[in-house]
């Protein structure tokens, strides 16, 4: 009797230490904004999905679902003490670097990441794809685009503006830019640019893109004067623009993972906040059938989702 | 009598015969999954096979993001025509899935491809890869395998070491060598062409650490020998690259046009 309680022991002792990751504690926490954001929850499910098949622990903790989510978050990083957050969104980042205490802290889907304030042993993925990489991008679709024109405040964007124009010369394309004060600038802005340029780029600026109106404007403008527009979301495909290129959400979960892997064996390359690996493009084939644009069709197995013209046309 | 009994008889040929006409063709679709690619671009596909097809013989298209669901559909079906990739092929041919093939994808002028790993110059051998991310677009278990086979036997043991992340793309896989994000990719040849196009200074600071051996590029299999309906089907798609809106759509797949294996 006694042999088969040691065995049982023995079973129960190897099936312990076998189970890959079961002897660890919870090593992750992950502190997801609003879980009911698709953006958020998509960004989740990819992040562990890729934890589960390296046989990592994770804590979940939603803050949409709490009602003192604070305090509540607070205690759970005591009881769990877990190795790394990783925080979805800016409030969820906001609270757990409140409350991580020297803890590893990873986070993404956090709006203009350089405003926050990022402690040594904090790593992201970017919300947005560079400079580099949209334009890359817009090469490989428009080869033979050679100036594209942006406006833009100064105040908010120049920084931005700056990097871009470095980034398109490197690849050979002209940035032609216009700084605007207001919003009623921009008639007279397009005005002046939009001769001199082959496409448009829409610029994620507060100043140009401060209302319904201003987007109108744009479209309008670029449709007079039979220019493509260029934007940086999918959002501007139904006002007319013919390309968007944006980070694929997905990627960044995945990302996230692989970072939080690294950052776990201290193995993490170098930069602190990687931009994303994945992108989407959105491509409309009205707009590019009706400007008649020369494009790369051998980039068309590179476009997530072609857009027709609507069938009231 | 006899004259109602032959309008009646003419009647029902013409009605009978059309409707089983028409059913023939709305049972025949395509069915499409590559583990080789991580675009999920399904709706575009469908809405895009499917107007061309309705109008070359009333066919139908249907993309598949998952394997096994695609598995599913061959396994349950006696007809149709699967768009898969080499490596899937083998799959399910070692399964004793009784595919075969019918048509191969061309792409200027070539049927295979081989896949390239490629990293920056200061990477300069595998070895250097441990406890680094590769990037590539495709389904795991696709990008692990590709890795492996690269690897050799000498350096697999490197495998377990290598974070893989799956991206939606081959050049955002190397675009992501190129930016940083990852130390590796794996991709197409053709896809390192494309990049030295758009972005030649990257495609510059890149090297090949090794390549997969050669493979079709896409297949089109049919179970067994084809019906008369299945080899019409085929057909259509074979000549798909003679119009432009049937070239476009191949281009949707990464591909210009098929051939027949000789």
């Amino acid at each position: 009797m006694k042999m088969i309680n040691f065995c049982k022991l023995l079973v129960l002792l190897a099936a312990f230490f076998a189970t890959p990751g079961f002897a660890e504690s919870s090593k992750v926490l992950i502190v997801n904004s609003d879980n009911t954001v698709y953006r958020y929850e998509t960004i989740a499910t990819e992040f562990k999905k890729v934890l589960q098949q390296n046989a990592y622990q994770w804590t979940e903790f939603n803050l949409d679902r709490h009602a003192n989510a604070e305090e509540e978050l607070k205690r759970l990083i005591q009881q769990e003490n877990p190795e790394l957050i990783y925080s979805i969104g800016t409030k969820a980042y906001s609270l757990a670097r409140i409350h991580a205490h020297n803890k590893k802290m990873l986070f993404s889907a956090v709006i203009n990441w350089r405003r926050l304030d990022i402690d040594a042993g904090t790593y992201g993925v970017a919300n947005e794809l560079s400079s580099a990489q949209e334009i890359s991008l817009l090469r490989y679709f428009f080869p033979t685009i050679k100036k594209i024109g942006l406006l833009y405040n100064d105040k908010f964007s120049r920084e931005y503006v700056e990097t871009i124009k470095k980034d398109a010369l490197a690849l050979g394309i002209n940035i032609v830019t216009q700084s605007v004060n207001d919003a009623q600038e921009i008639g007279e802005a397009l005005d002046q640019l939009l001769p001199k340029i082959d496409m448009f780029w829409i610029i994620s600026d507060p100043i140009v893109l401060s209302g319904k109106d201003s987007v109108r404007q744009i479209f309008q403008a670029a449709e007079q004067q039979k220019k493509p527009v260029y934007a940086y979301s999918d959002v501007f495909i139904e006002h007319g623009a013919v390309l968007a290129i944006s980070a694929d959400i997905a990627t960044i979960g995945r990302q996230s993972a692989n970072l939080a892997m690294m950052m776990d064996k201290d193995k993490v390359p170098g930069g602190t906040v990687q931009v994303p690996a994945g992108s989407t493009i959105t491509l409309n084939k009205c707009v590019l059938d009706a400007l008649q644009l020369k494009f790369n069709q051998d980039a068309l197995d590179s476009v997530n989702k072609i857009v027709g013209c609507a069938k009231n046309d | 009598m006899k004259r109602i009994l032959s309008v009646f008889f003419i009647f029902f040929v013409f009605i009978t015969g059309g409707y089983w006409s028409a059913y023939s063709n709305v049972g025949s679709i395509i069915y499409f999954y590559n583990p080789e690619t991580n675009i999920n671009n399904f709706a575009t596909l469908k809405t895009a096979f499917d107007t061309y097809l309705v109008n070359h013989g009333g066919y139908y298209f249907q993309p598949f993001d998952d394997r096994e669901n695609f598995e599913a559909v061959i396994q349950e079906k006696k007809g149709d025509i699967y768009l898969l990739s080499s490596w899937h092929l083998k799959a399910l041919q070692q399964k004793k899935v009784p595919l075969e093939i019918a048509l191969v994808g061309t792409s200027k002028g070539n049927t295979m491809q081989r896949k390239v790993l490629s990293t920056k110059k200061d990477i300069a051998n595998v070895s250097m890869l441990k406890n680094t991310v590769v990037a590539g677009a495709g389904s795991e278990e696709y990008i692990h395998s590709v890795l492996k086979q690269i690897l050799g036997k000498g350096q697999e043991a490197l495998l377990k070491d290598i974070k893989i992340l799956i991206v939606p793309k081959d050049i955002d896989a190397l675009m992501a060598v190129g930016f940083g994000m990852a130390t590796a990719a794996i991709s197409a040849e053709s896809s390192l062409d494309k990049l030295a196009m758009f972005n030649p200074n990257q495609f510059r600071e890149l090297h090949s650490l090794g390549f997969s051996e050669k493979d079709y590029l896409l297949i089109a299999a049919t179970l067994k020998k084809p019906e008369p309906q299945e080899v019409e089907l085929l057909e259509v798609l074979r000549k798909m690259s003679e119009a432009d809106a049937g070239g476009e759509n191949l281009k949707l797949l990464g591909i210009d046009g098929w051939r027949t294996l000789q």
